[in-house]
């Protein structure tokens, strides 16, 4: 165990080298001049010249990426040009924000999709799989973004019991959760976001149980003389590492993906603070933005391994 | 003693009605906090709202009117006069008395430091991002130097009549603070110090930034009267008018205009004047068609201004020339009025029909109103006698690069929709037809280059009395409508909507807005 | 990185896995899809509205009533049922219906083509990586590891944003992060089938490498990938739409659901029903493809 747990980290750290070369050079794929945004319309050749340089972005390439990693490695992802900030102030905190939103919308969509699924597995073409499963696909074909526009016509223009956008009464630095005033403001994203978590777990489980269902050693259990309950019981338990898998993928979502729902409802999380980045053409934040958001990816992706190699032991050895 | 009761009684009202109270939440347009050390970004709302509340300029702005187009008035600096010796130095007479809302004193080294911070690179003050904000403020400027403590004295490069408009650009902020901060501007943008009339509260980056009144503040008649200002970044329109009638915002800038009879049934007050703003193309005179005056002539008589109106809701004031028919120099110049029948004929006349033409636009934008569906419109309008126009969708950050680089490394493009602040004589008029101006050095984008235009520019740069300058500028309009210079459409009347709640507000035809007067009804 | 391929993929509704599916070949195997597939009504139903979608799509100057950029400002944001516009208008007058058919065409472009340049490369990349060795399936499904390691979503927007909005670039974008899921896909499938016995006999019998390819590998690989390939249309039509509805995507005039949503979101006041009719394209489109993807998938797995 302890040999592939080893394996499996020594094989994240290319990964996450691989990822900081594409976040670094993505940001050279574009037109244009880096600096454009601190420039006002009317800058002059000369001033322009004397910005690159106090920004560095007079080196070459390969220099500016070194001197890029080397930051990286100590914790600092440069200054946002736009405002001057540390940018690993900006992400921390940003990141910090979309944490509590997936902090609700993660067991929201975990409870929901796998109760559902787990259901409708075990009763395959009843009347309440085909529920479920049709309540999933909706919940996986809804462009998410548009429903957080509808919810905050209904619930905070037409009936205000609702916030519409946000992040509490005196913004995220001041957010106390524990105070409705403040968690009401968390109510419309989260279920905004959990929707799609929700279709896809519930449709993953759906699947996996049925599929272990029909394995054999489901058949000798029955034979065997268990109750109904134990059966599904071990049917579950048979089914978690995929379930888990898909889990963990959709944490990843929730944490990195969660553009479209945060510009709907501004909230301060890292997809709206990669949208502001791209924007402002602001390259130290889109860069730290992404590679943080992917690290935390590739963190998830390593954690599920090791958890799946717990769960079944044949992963290990493979 | 009654009367005296009654006198009591009196000073009681007066006294809630100065402390009226209430917090203002504004839902700006901007997608950011602008900046807090000086200068700021997100162009002139973030002097709207942050800079000018926070610090004051050498020249403030006019903005306690509604019906007249605003002017420049003594800001930190009271008075200011060219030296009859010098046609190049300016002396300014500090006002006295002024302290920092760090407790220091005001002082004209403090100014001299300024300049410093935004002009030398080699003063320890040096910051490059503000520099980089400022430097076009500060083009004409060559020497910053105190006269005593209570006045400094402005040499230009050569003779610049404009200075004091210029300088209303430049906000003052404090040394004795910087000094402390060990010059770490990051730092700064969380502990500012100004003269303005609002004090620092709180920041919290992308999200909101919180004023509260300076009780000191040097202006006693534009002493906040509420407790509290709170300005969020909001770039969606649509956020906005949310958030306004979800009780989130009380006051937002620019709802979109369709937006506007759901705002009133619910009770909500609009305002709008107009300010010096111009929605218009700028034309590439060197490699497009509109080298050709009659080309330029027709576009301008294609346009149906009338349906762009209908576009927007009544929401914009039809634009003839580059500055609103209220500026004090505007004068009469020829005005092309919507006759296609005529366009057609010019371009028939310019023998250039087709006439195929590539209108560089952006996506959204700081002044840039509805760009997509006014430049459909416009489109349509356009080839309908005779036009072929071929739309280049950018975002308003690569727009502005196009509209920097200028037509030397675009000269493919006709024209490029940049509206323009047109606040002040030079970036009213001069910058846009100034050979000195030719991009990529100013904003002449496309070199637009006219014997009589240079020599009235020259004039005007030199003349210091304002009623004979004013002249000069007005035959400066008129030539640059004889011309035809731009294709213009629009002047935006910058639509805001306030929560029945607020009271006091008034607008001025001017970018910025004066928020002090505001109260707020529990 | 051995976990099964299918349960690897981010927000992709993908609910089986797809090893063992290929060696279940048998005779008759088609026949009896077809079978399953005929007696499929769900599918079959939505299958036709695929169908017609499309159609309208392709031939959508016969059917559309007016020209999807003929404006009419008088016109503007008139509600469902007015005379001549039985849809309404949109904020520039435009006719609804007509700009809702050909959005049809680009936003089935914007999931069918990157899906398809992802399926080419990234099954191509797969079997060669599945068939070669160690040395060149490393090389191959490291870097693809490394494009794995980013949400679907943030490599869109990363990508369109980095490169600037337009068709062109978000079907690079599109395509840049489906690529990387079918490649392992493929290789899979390719590894599995690999080592299978009438493999080795084939290469016994002295048939070369891209003959065995041709004729044994492809036959099994192909199954899966389209399979995968079908579920990731509708993710590529939300994903095109977000990106468009970002300002990433596709750029005015051109009529895109996405874009459609993003600008009458200004008129959402005056003309709520209107403004809600993109969105409900884009969801009856996605969950058209999702079901009848899930169907064809049903259909050719024969263990359930």
């Amino acid at each position: 165990m302890l040999g592939y747990v080893f394996r499996r980290i020594l094989f994240a750290i290319p990964i996450a080298l691989g990822v900081s070369v594409v976040c670094f050079s993505l940001v050279y794929l574009a037109p244009g001049d880096p600096l454009q945004t601190v420039l006002p319309p009317d800058a002059t050749a000369e001033t322009i010249a004397i910005v690159k340089h106090a920004y560095g972005f007079d080196r070459p390439i390969p220099v500016q990426y070194a001197i890029w990693l080397w930051h990286v490695l100590h914790g600092d992802f440069g200054r946002s040009i736009a405002t001057q900030r540390a940018v690993t102030l900006e992400v921390f905190g940003s990141v910090a924000n979309t944490a509590m939103l997936a902090l609700f919308a993660v067991p929201l969509s975990f409870i929901t999709g796998y109760s559902m699924g787990a259901l409708a597995g075990c009763y395959p073409g009843k009347i309440m799989d085909r529920v479920v499963t049709g309540a999933a696909v909706i919940g996986v074909s809804l462009p998410n973004y548009w429903l957080g526009l509808v919810l905050v016509i209904l619930f905070a223009v037409e009936y205000m019991v609702l916030p519409a956008s946000g992040m509490g009464q005196s913004g995220s630095a001041a957010f106390v959760l524990w105070h409705w005033s403040d968690a009401q403001f968390l109510v419309l994203p989260v279920i905004t976001l959990a929707m799609i978590p929700i279709g896809i777990i519930a449709r993953t489980t759906r699947a996996a149980v049925a599929d272990v269902r029909n394995q054999d050693f489901v058949t000798t259990l029955r034979a065997m003389g268990l109750g109904e309950g134990a059966v599904i019981r071990h049917v579950l338990k048979n089914a978690s590492p995929q379930v888990l898998a898909v889990m963990g993928l959709q944490f990843g979502y929730l944490m990195g993906g969660s553009i479209l729902v945060e510009t709907v409802f501004t909230w301060p999380g890292s997809g709206f603070l990669l949208n502001k980045a791209i924007i402002n053409r602001d390259i130290p934040v889109l860069q730290g933005t992404i590679l943080a958001l992917s690290l935390i990816f590739v963190l998830t992706n390593l954690v599920v391994d090791l958890l799946q190699a717990i769960l079944d032991p044949r992963i290990r050895r493979a | 003693m009654i009367r005296r009761l009654m006198l009591a009684a009196g000073f009681a009202t007066m006294s809630v009605a100065a402390q009226a109270g209430g917090v203002i939440t504004v839902a700006m347009t901007a997608g950011e906090v602008p900046i807090t050390t000086g200068t700021p970004d997100q162009g002139f709302e973030g002097y709207r709202f942050v800079a000018l509340n926070l610090y004051d300029a050498l020249v403030n702005w006019d903005v306690s009117k509604s019906d007249t187009a605003s002017d420049i008035k003594p800001g930190l600096a009271t008075a200011w006069h060219i030296d009859p010796a010098n046609n190049k130095r300016w002396l300014f007479d500090l006002r006295q008395g002024v302290k920092w809302h760090d407790g220091c004193d005001f002082m004209a080294q403090d100014v001299v430091w300024n300049f410093a911070r935004l002009m030398d690179n080699k003063a320890p003050q040096f910051d490059t991002f503000q520099f980089a904000l400022s430097r076009g403020y500060l083009t004409s400027i060559a020497a910053v130097t105190a006269v005593g403590d209570h006045q400094v004295a402005i040499e230009t490069k050569s003779p610049d009549s404009l200075v004091p408009y210029e300088l209303s650009y430049v906000p003052m902020i404090s040394r004795c603070r910087a000094e402390a901060l060990k010059y770490d501007y990051s730092g700064y943008a969380n502990q500012p110090s100004g003269t303005g009339p609002y004090l620092f509260s709180k920041l919290v980056p992308h999200e909101r930034l919180e004023l509260v009144p300076n009780p000191n503040y040097w202006d006693k008649a534009r002493i906040p009267k509420q407790d509290k200002l709170v300005l969020l970044p909001m770039p969606e329109a649509n956020t906005r008018v949310a958030a306004l009638l979800s009780g989130q915002v009380n006051f937002i800038e620019a709802p979109a205009p369709d937006a506007v009879p759901r705002l009133k049934s619910a009770g909500m007050k609009l305002f709008t004047n107009i300010y010096p703003h111009v929605w218009a193309y700028q034309l590439n005179f060197v490699t497009s068609p509109f080298k050709d005056l009659r080309v330029r002539q027709a576009a301008n008589y294609a346009i149906n201004r009338d349906d762009v109106k209908e576009l927007l809701g009544g929401l914009m004031e039809d634009a003839y020339s580059t500055i609103p028919p209220a500026t004090p120099y505007f004068g009469h110049p020829v005005l092309y009025k919507f006759d296609p029948k005529k366009a057609h004929a010019l371009l028939e006349e310019a023998k250039c029909l087709p006439c195929d033409v590539t209108f560089v636009i952006s996506t959204s934008g700081s002044g840039q109103m509805q760009p997509l569906q006014m430049n459909e419109l416009i489109k349509a309008q356009l080839e309908e006698v005779g036009f072929r126009v071929k739309l280049d969708i950018m975002d308003w950050n690569a727009l502005g690069q196009v509209a920097r680089d200028g037509i030397e490394k675009h000269p493919d493009d006709a024209a490029v929709n940049a509206s323009k602040a047109v606040s002040d004589p030079f970036y009213g008029l001069i910058r846009h037809v100034a050979k000195a101006q030719w991009a990529p050095v100013g904003s002449n984008w496309g070199h637009y280059e006219d014997a009589e235009t240079e020599d009235l520019i020259a004039k005007i740069n030199a003349e210091f009395d304002p009623a004979r300058r004013n002249d000069l500028l007005i035959k400066l309009n008129e030539r640059m409508n004889a011309q035809a210079v731009m294709i213009w459409v629009a002047h935006d009347v910058n639509p805001r909507a306030l929560s029945p709640k607020l009271h006091g507000f008034v607008q001025a035809q001017s970018w910025f807005q004066d928020l002090t007067p505001i109260t707020v009804d529990p | 990185m051995n976990k099964p391929v299918a349960l690897a993929v981010a927000e992709i509704p993908a609910d089986s896995d797809f090893d063992g599916a290929p060696a279940t070949k048998v005779r008759g195997y088609w026949q009896s899809v077809g079978y399953r597939l005929r007696h499929d009504w769900v599918t079959l139903g939505f299958g036709v509205i695929v169908l017609l979608i499309v159609l309208a799509a392709v031939f959508a100057p016969l059917i559309a009533p007016f020209s999807p950029y003929a404006q009419s400002i008088i016109g503007r944001l008139k509600p469902f049922g007015w005379r001549g516009h039985p849809w309404g208008t949109d904020e520039l007058g435009r006719d609804m219906m007509s700009r809702l058919i050909y959005g049809g065409r680009i936003s089935l472009m914007m999931g069918l083509v990157p899906v398809v340049i992802a399926t080419m490369i990234g099954g191509t990349l797969g079997v060669i990586g599945g068939f070669a060795g160690k040395v060149a399936n490393t090389a191959i499904m490291r870097t693809m590891d490394v494009f794995y390691a980013f949400p679907s979503i943030l490599l869109a927007v990363a990508i369109s944003g980095a490169m600037g909005g337009g068709i062109v670039n978000g079907i690079i974008s599109l395509s840049l992060v489906f690529t990387p899921a079918m490649c392992r896909v493929a290789e899979t499938a390719t590894a599995q089938v690999k080592n299978l016995d009438y493999i080795e006999a084939a290469r016994a019998s002295g048939a070369g490498t891209l003959t065995i390819i041709r004729h044994h590998v492809l036959g099994n690989v192909l199954g899966p990938v389209f399979i995968y390939a079908s579920s990731l249309v509708s993710v590529s039509i939300l994903l095109a739409s977000g990106l468009s509805f970002l300002g990433l995507g596709v750029q005015p005039p051109e009529p895109d659901w996405g874009l459609m949503l993003s600008t009458l979101r200004q008129s959402l006041y005056v003309d709520p029903l209107g403004c809600a009719l993109p969105g409900i394209a884009i969801f009856i489109t996605s969950i058209c493809f999702n079901l009848v993807s899930d169907g064809i998938r049903a259909a050719m797995d024969v263990r359930i």
